[in-house]
Parts: structure tokens; C-alpha cells; sequence
């Protein structure tokens, strides 16, 4: 691949790398909280310190513990924290907006006061998403005001079948603790996460009210078809990120921790790969990926194992291996030309004469244009 | 000549799937209605001559799931009626308004005739079912079509997880089976997004081979000795065709692609946009905003504003001799191509059906050209279908073919990239929660079962890869980011009301009018896998 693609490649990258996602607000006043107690982030890390051998076993048991009790400030905020929120119809809306949560990024985590806030700010706003049974003039909601339909049609519309007015938001969150990559290129994984708040509450419970302000999130990279991790520092504000990565074609998976605030972590690259629990004494686990595979990025110009190609008839399934040496006597145009003795030469032999037109190094390039805009041949089309 | 080698040819025929029986308002209907009249209609018409003329010819064509239930969708058939019987009205009017101009009246009567004949053809001859025409084809043996995934949703981001690929691949062999009577043989994968991890179960329901983008094929481990030249077959069981790289360029480049012919019909100059507002008024957007009405009476004459008039026959002398330089090109292709090949080379040229008419005007009148010149002219390659180059070459190379796409750069950059990450995690969200929901209720029944199909509904359209794409494009993006929105909160809706056993039916019913695609939809296809 030439240079030039590599670079623009690195600045896109490094471009993406900045972006943040917006701030999660709920974590903003949790931070503000939190300030207000002062205990050191020093403190946290003896604490840290003292309970890391057995932490791993405490979060696993608390996990089960806080999912068969969860305490009732757990309830009460997830009750607002979860996402959306309908309400049936418009006679039963008042009931619903008591009982269930309208869609909104207001998310709380804590005290039942902010939750009650919360509510009560939702039955100010109505919910979002009303079923009205049976409305007049549906139709003229959905159009511009400058569309005047003639009388006449107005009335049919009120004899038409029941029309639903919907109105939703994406939620902000789900409220659970994930961490998920995709890939993106061959070098660069996407990742989100999220942290369910019944955790939030584990972590507050074993190291301190403080926990999240004294400490901060970390992403490990694991390598595991090299067998290498490294590590990088993000922050609360962040859900998503883009990871560069130098070796396409490999497994990955990424763990979410926190680190505590004021220990200096230079020395946390290049650590084995064993176990994501034992990374450090001041680093809690907090959850592993899924695992992705990253695109080649290459041509690899390689034959299977002893210089062999191996066929495979898709009708009979029968498969046979065939020596890339004898495949290249019998062609057409070898014969009186001196075969190479490395396979990954007649390789490259061959795809030079097929491709003789053709520059391979800028293949990436290639790909089809329906998705650069206006020379695009799809539909969803404009100036 | 002896014949040394094969050219392929597919069409991806792909729109998602809009429908809006609650109002006439949305412009992103009128999408189907330009393909129809621009593509696909035109397409058959050409098929239907070359079959009338005698000349064999092979083509294949995908057709996707959405594109199948909006050309079976009655409501939208007669919006396409009537969208007819607008244009036909405006050309009349415009028959009229040209009247002192010689050259663009003349064009004014090409359109009359030209929308009064689709009119006839679509709404008396075929009784408003393309469908059939296609299959008509594929029946008689000319015309091979594939089909897809479910909405189109690409595979290597939903693959988080595997049940929703696995629904995507089932809906489709299943949408394909009730139009075409038969089981499909091929698949484009959508956004030729090809993962080794949907493999098994494109094999599950019966999948030879799909197509790949051209790096699918290069960058493949062990490395194929043909390189695209012929097909290879992964470990898990699925034979990859792989693009063409020179007559994509060819084609596609724009800079000296075909379409870009200074003949050919300007796509931008539409009386939409140019005629009198007031007088356009009537056939342009409810709310008054210009669009493309497909009335156009200018080529694209140079890269500059200045446009001549469109002349009808010296487009089709351009699309002739660009036929001609096609065909050539092959044919020079598979002679060198094939004295390195112990097999015939296959020249793969897979291309969006909707470059073909809708964006490049003249396109089926180049193809037409191109197999009369292939089947008359002395030439050293033939037309075949992947599934018959199988056929008669069962003996593939085993490789893992790589990850790839036919998004720019090749990989997944389209479908993931700042302007649209937000919303994978509420599709992996809402997949995950349809595998819980299908696995729950195994057994359901009346109100329920109708409710958990209709969830399978409106995650499958929340998963189209066309509102990524969209939202990356920058262009109807509210609209794009609107269908996300809804059919995920439609579907958390669906999710809780199930889950609370209070479902609404008025909602529900409102929600099966509107998301009426796969009727027959069954949700257990969501059950987890083990």
C-alpha cells in the first residue's frame, strides 16, 4: 500500500480519535457530588490497594448479590434511567406518565431526590410517544402548515382508520454495563461502552464515594492473535472511540477499567495478556468485548503449507492439494519461461501479467464510488 | 473466435423500503417510482427486445427483499400510477409551453410518449406486477436474480449478533421464494459486506455464491493464483466472486467513466428546478420545495454551466461507441488474462442497477448494444451467470476471502464513522433484545405472536445499511436519522408492551399498516442460537 494512503489514513484516524461523545449529564452531577466529599484519590488507592487480590471475587459475588438485592435507590433510579417510555393511549396517559419515564438523556443514578426531580420534570413535559385513538384532522399534524388540503378531504380524513402520533427519541442509555467493538478499517476499531448504574453503586460501596472522581477510564487494547495489549486513557465524557490499532488481520478485544487518578501508570504498556483482573494494583477491571478479527489490508502472496493450492470441487465437495509449481507448468505461457522458486514470486508473477493494466498498490482507492457522494448511483440523491 | 473466457454482468437492484400510507408528503417515495420508469422498466423492455431479436444473452440481477415487497405493495402501485398520470399531464403542458422551440418540443414529445407507453406497459400489460416480468425472464432462462439480505442491513456491524445475520440471510431466501418459486442460488451480500462469520448460515439456506468486492478476492488467505479472474470458495463453504477492477473504472470513474459522456442527458438540469415556479408548482414537493420532476432537456455538453439541448440520437450514438470500447476492452482483457489461466477467466462487473437509467440515462441502451455486439461480433468471451460458470468449473481454489465492503476505502468506513456511530449500539440493543424476546416465547400466540413478528419488522428496517449510508452522504439525512429513530422506538415499544403483556392493539395495528414489509414474517427466526 503506498505511503500516501497510509497517511491520510493516520490523519482521518487521529481526527476520529478526537471526537468524544457528548457528556453524559447525569455523570457530570455525580461528579459535582463528588467533589464536595474530600477524600483523597490517594486514599482510594490504598484502599484500591489493600482490596485488589480480592476484588475480582467481589465483583463477581456483588454482581450476583446487587442483581438478586437490588437496594431500593438502585430501583428508584433505574426506574428513571431506563430508556423510553410510552404511554398507551391518551386516556391512560396520565397513569403511564406517574407510572413509567418519558425518553430523555436526564439520566440519574443516585439519590432519590434527583429522581423524583426527574419525574416530576417528565409529567411536566407530557410523554413523548402518544397513541390518540381517535383525533381529528391526523393528517393535517404531519403536514407543513403551508399544505391546505380542501375541506372536503379534511372530513374523509376523520373517517380514515386510526392513525397513531408517534414521537420517539433514542435513548440515551441502556443502563448496562457493556463493552462492544467493531472494526472499522483494517487499523482502526470502534468501541462503546457503558457502565449500568447498579455497578456504579458496586464500585461506590467497595472503594468510596469518591471512586469516580478520583479515578478515571481506561481502554486496554489485547492483541491476542500477537499476543500484546497496551492501554489508553479516556474519560467520563467519553461513551465511544476510536482505537488505531498497527496490525490488521488480528483478533482483538478491548477491556473497559479505571485507573486511579494520582498514580502514575507510565509503566503500563506492554503487559502480559493472561488475565485483565491482575493488570495493576491500582486498576479496576470493569468489562471485556466481544472479540473482532480486523480486515488483511494486503495481498499476501502466499500458498497454503509445502508450496500447495488446494481445490475444492463444490459439487462432489471433494478437495484436492496441487503443487503451485505443477499448476504453472501447464499454463499457456510458461512454457518457456523460467519458473520462480519462491511460490510468493509466481504469485506475484501471475498478478503482474493478469493485472498488467492495472496498479494493485492503489486498490484501496477502488472501491466502488456509490458511496462518495453526488457520483453516486444510488437513490437518496441531490445537488 | 474461440471462445477463452466469460463476462458476468449484475445489477444490484436495491431501494429501501419506504412506505407511507399516512402521508402523501414524503419525497423519498418517489425514489421507487424513478426506478421503476428510469430502471426497471427499461431494463425489461431491453430484455424483452434482445429476446425478440434472438440474441442469447445471460445477466444477473439481485433483487432485494424491500425493493420486492414496495414493486408488490398495492398502495404504492397506484402512488406510481399516479405519478404517471402527472408527468404525462406536466409533458403535455409541456408539448405546449415548447412549442417555439423545435429541439426541446421534440423532447417534451419524448416524454409524453415515453410515460404514457410505461403507463400502458406497467398498469394494462402487466397489471402492475414487475415482479412477474422479471421472473418471466429468469423462467425463460436469460436473466439470473439473486437475492439479498432481509433490509439490506450489512452484515459485518450486525454481526455482534449472529441470529440478526442469520435473520437478515433467512428473510431474504424466504422473500425470495414467495416471488420467484424457487430457491436462490446467489446472494448480494448487502454492501457486498462479506464476514466469514455469515458463511455457515448462508449455507444454512442453500447459498452458493455471492459477489465481493474486488479485494474480498486479492487480499484473501491462501492468495487465489487468478486473483479475480475466478472465483474462489471459503473454508466455510461459500464461493466469492470477486469485482472486476478495470471495467468497474470503466464504468464508474468520474472522471472518464462512461456516464460522463458530454452527450449524454444532464441528471441535474430538470425542469423541476428550471421552469416557472408557478407553473412547475403543481409537480414539484407538497410544501413547495424544487425537485426533480425527470423532465430534462439538456446533455451534459462540458464541465462547465453552459448546457446544450439533449439529442436523443446522438446520446445513443455515444452509448454505441462506448459499447464498442467495452466489448473491446474484454476482449483484450480475457486474451492476456487467460494464457496465465488453467480455467476460463471470468470478468466480474457488478454494478447498483439504479446507475443504469436513473443516473446514467442511456445505460440500458449501452447494454442492449453490448450483448447485440457480444452475440453478433467476433469476439473471444461469452456472457455467463456465476451460478453456470459454477457449473461448468466446480473445481475452486479454497480461500478465506477477506472482510471487506464496496463503501469507499473498502471496509466499513461508510456505515461507522462519526456522523452515524450512535446508532449501532441501538441496533445491537434492539437485536439482542429480539433474540431475548424469541427465545422467551417460544409459543406465542394471537396478539402476541402479531406482536413479536411486527418487532422482527421494525428491527429488520431499523437495520437497513441505506440510513447509515445516507447519514454519511449528507444528503435527506433528517429523513435517514428518522427512520432509525422510529423503528427502534417502535420496537422498544413493542419490546416493553410485550414484555408488560399490556400490548396496544391500536398501536399495533397502525404500526403493521405502516411497516407492512414480510407479511409473512415469522419471529422465531430471532431464537438464539446454541
Amino acid at each position: 500500500m503506498p505511503n500516501k494512503t497510509k497517511e491520510t489514513k493516520k490523519e482521518i484516524v487521529k481526527e476520529t480519535e478526537k471526537i468524544s461523545k457528548v457528556p453524559e449529564k447525569e455523570e457530570k452531577n455525580e461528579i459535582k457530588k463528588t467533589k464536595k466529599k474530600n477524600t483523597s484519590a490517594k486514599e482510594i488507592a490504598v484502599k484500591v490497594a489493600e482490596t485488589i487480590k480480592e476484588a475480582s471475587k467481589k465483583i463477581i459475588g456483588s454482581k450476583e448479590k446487587n442483581e438478586k438485592k437490588p437496594k431500593k435507590a438502585t430501583r428508584k433510579s433505574k426506574k428513571v434511567t431506563e430508556e423510553p417510555i410510552t404511554t398507551e393511549t391518551e386516556k391512560t396517559s396520565k397513569k403511564a406518565s406517574k407510572k413509567t419515564t418519558s425518553s430523555t438523556k436526564k439520566t440519574n443514578t443516585k439519590s432519590s431526590t434527583t429522581a423524583k426531580k426527574s419525574v416530576s420534570k417528565k409529567e411536566a413535559n407530557k410523554p413523548k410517544d402518544i397513541t390518540i385513538s381517535k383525533i381529528k384532522n391526523v393528517k393535517e399534524t404531519y403536514k407543513s402548515a403551508k399544505a391546505i388540503k380542501p375541506k372536503p378531504k379534511a372530513k374523509k380524513a376523520t373517517k380514515k382508520p386510526v392513525s397513531v402520533i408517534e414521537n420517539y427519541e433514542l435513548p440515551y442509555r441502556y443502563n448496562e454495563t457493556i463493552v462492544r467493538i467493531l472494526y472499522q478499517t483494517p487499523n482502526t476499531l470502534f468501541v462503546y461502552w457503558d457502565m449500568s448504574d447498579k455497578d456504579r453503586q458496586k464500585y461506590i460501596k467497595q472503594f468510596g464515594e469518591d471512586f469516580f472522581n478520583n479515578s478515571y477510564p481506561v481502554l486496554i487494547i489485547h492483541n491476542d492473535t500477537m499476543n500484546y495489549s497496551f492501554e489508553i486513557a479516556i474519560n467520563d465524557f467519553a461513551n465511544s472511540w476510536y482505537l488505531r490499532v498497527n496490525d490488521s488481520k488480528c483478533n482483538y478485544r478491548v477491556e473497559l477499567g479505571r485507573r486511579i487518578s494520582n498514580i502514575n501508570s507510565n509503566n503500563t504498556k506492554a503487559q502480559n495478556n493472561d488475565s485483565s483482573q491482575n493488570f495493576h494494583n491500582d486498576y479496576i477491571y470493569v468489562s471485556m468485548s466481544n472479540s473482532v478479527e480486523l480486515p488483511n489490508d494486503h495481498i499476501l502472496f502466499k500458498t497454503n503449507g509445502n508450496n500447495t493450492i488446494k481445490y475444492r470441487n463444490v459439487k462432489t465437495k471433494q478437495e484436492t492439494n496441487i503443487s503451485i509449481f505443477d499448476i504453472i507448468k501447464n499454463l499457456p505461457l510458461i512454457e518457456k519461461t523460467e519458473i520462480p522458486y519462491l511460490s510468493s514470486e509466481i504469485l506475484e508473477g501471475l498478478y503482474t501479467a493478469i493485472y498488467k493494466n492495472e496498479d494493485l498498490s492503489v486498490l484501496e482507492a477502488l472501491a466502488n464510488p456509490s458511496s462518495r457522494g453526488l457520483e453516486s448511483s444510488r437513490m437518496p440523491h441531490s445537488k | 473466435m474461440q471462445k477463452k473466457g466469460y463476462v458476468s454482468f449484475v445489477l444490484h437492484a436495491h431501494l429501501p423500503f419506504i412506505h407511507h400510507p399516512e402521508s402523501d408528503d414524503y419525497l423519498e417515495e418517489s425514489w421507487l417510482y424513478e426506478a421503476i420508469s428510469e430502471t426497471y422498466i427499461p431494463l425489461l423492455h431491453n430484455f424483452q427486445k434482445l429476446v425478440d431479436e434472438g440474441v442469447k444473452f445471460r445477466i444477473t440481477m439481485s433483487m432485494t427483499p424491500p425493493l420486492l415487497s414496495m414493486l408488490d405493495n398495492k398502495l404504492l402501485q397506484k402512488k406510481y400510477i399516479n405519478y404517471l398520470e402527472k408527468l404525462i399531464e406536466l409533458s403535455k403542458k409541456e408539448i405546449e409551453r415548447t412549442k417555439d422551440n423545435e429541439r426541446i418540443n421534440k423532447l417534451s414529445h419524448y416524454y409524453y410518449d415515453r410515460y404514457s407507453s410505461d403507463l400502458h406497459f406497467f398498469r394494462d400489460e402487466c397489471n402492475c406486477n414487475l415482479i412477474e416480468q422479471f421472473k418471466h425472464f429468469q423462467d425463460i432462462g436469460v436473466l439470473e436474480i439473486i437475492t439479498c439480505g432481509a433490509t439490506h442491513g450489512y452484515f459485518p456491524i450486525l454481526y455482534v449478533n449472529e441470529e440478526t445475520v442469520r435473520a437478515q440471510i433467512a428473510v431474504g431466501v424466504q422473500t425470495y421464494e414467495k416471488y420467484f418459486k424457487r430457491k436462490p442460488r446467489g446472494i448480494w451480500l448487502p454492501e457486498c459486506g462479506y464476514i466469514p462469520e455469515a458463511d455457515k448460515y448462508l449455507k444454512e439456506f442453500g447459498i452458493e455464491y455471492a459477489i465481493v468486492e474486488s479485494h474480498g478476492v486479492l487480499y484473501a488467505d491462501p492468495t487465489p493464483i487468478y486473483g479475480t479472474c475466478a472465483p474462489i470458495t471459503s473454508p466455510g463453504g461459500l464461493t466469492c466472486f470477486g469485482r472486476d477492477i478495470t471495467s468497474s473504472q470503466q464504468v464508474w470513474s468520474s472522471i472518464n467513466g462512461y456516464p460522463g459522456d458530454f452527450n449524454y442527458r444532464e441528471f441535474y438540469r430538470d425542469i423541476g428546478y428550471d421552469a416557472d415556479y408557478d407553473y412547475i408548482k403543481p409537480y414539484i414537493a407538497h410544501n413547495g420545495v424544487r425537485v426533480h420532476t425527470g423532465i430534462r432537456y439538456y446533455r451534459i455538453t462540458g464541465k462547465t454551466e453552459q448546457k446544450d439541448i439533449y439529442d436523443v440520437q446522438w446520446a445513443k450514438d455515444s452509448a454505441e461507441k462506448q459499447a464498442g470500447h467495452f466489448f473491446n476492452s474484454r476482449n483484450e482483457q480475457i486474451e492476456n488474462a487467460s494464457k496465465y489461466m488453467n480455467v476460463p477467466p471470468i470478468i466480474l462487473c457488478p454494478y447498483d442497477a439504479e446507475l443504469y437509467g436513473h443516473w446514467w440515462y442511456e445505460g440500458p441502451y449501452w447494454l442492449y448494444i453490448l450483448f447485440k455486439k457480444i452475440y453478433y461480433d467476433d469476439c473471444n468471451f461469452e456472457l455467463i451467470t456465476p451460478s453456470e460458470y459454477i457449473d461448468k468449473y466446480p473445481n475452486i481454489q479454497v480461500c478465506q476471502p477477506c472482510r471487506s465492503s464496496w463503501g469507499a476505502n473498502g471496509y466499513s468506513g461508510v456505515w461507522l464513522n462519526p456522523t452515524n456511530d450512535y446508532a449501532h449500539r441501538h441496533l445491537h440493543k434492539a437485536g439482542s433484545r429480539m433474540i431475548e424476546l424469541a427465545t422467551k416465547y417460544p409459543n406465542a400466540t394471537g396478539i402476541v405472536k402479531r406482536a413479536l413478528n411486527q418487532a422482527a419488522r421494525e428491527l429488520l428496517l431499523a437495520q437497513s445499511s441505506d440510513w447509515l449510508f445516507i447519514i454519511t452522504n449528507g444528503t435527506m439525512v433528517d429523513y435517514a436519522k428518522k427512520r432509525i429513530v422510529n423503528h427502534i422506538g417502535r420496537f422498544t415499544k413493542l419490546y416493553n408492551q410485550i414484555k408488560r403483556k399490556r400490548i396496544d392493539i391500536q398501536f399495533l395495528k397502525d404500526i403493521e399498516k405502516k411497516d407492512c414489509v414480510f407479511p409473512e414474517i415469522d419471529y422465531h427466526i430471532y431464537t438464539k442460537l446454541n
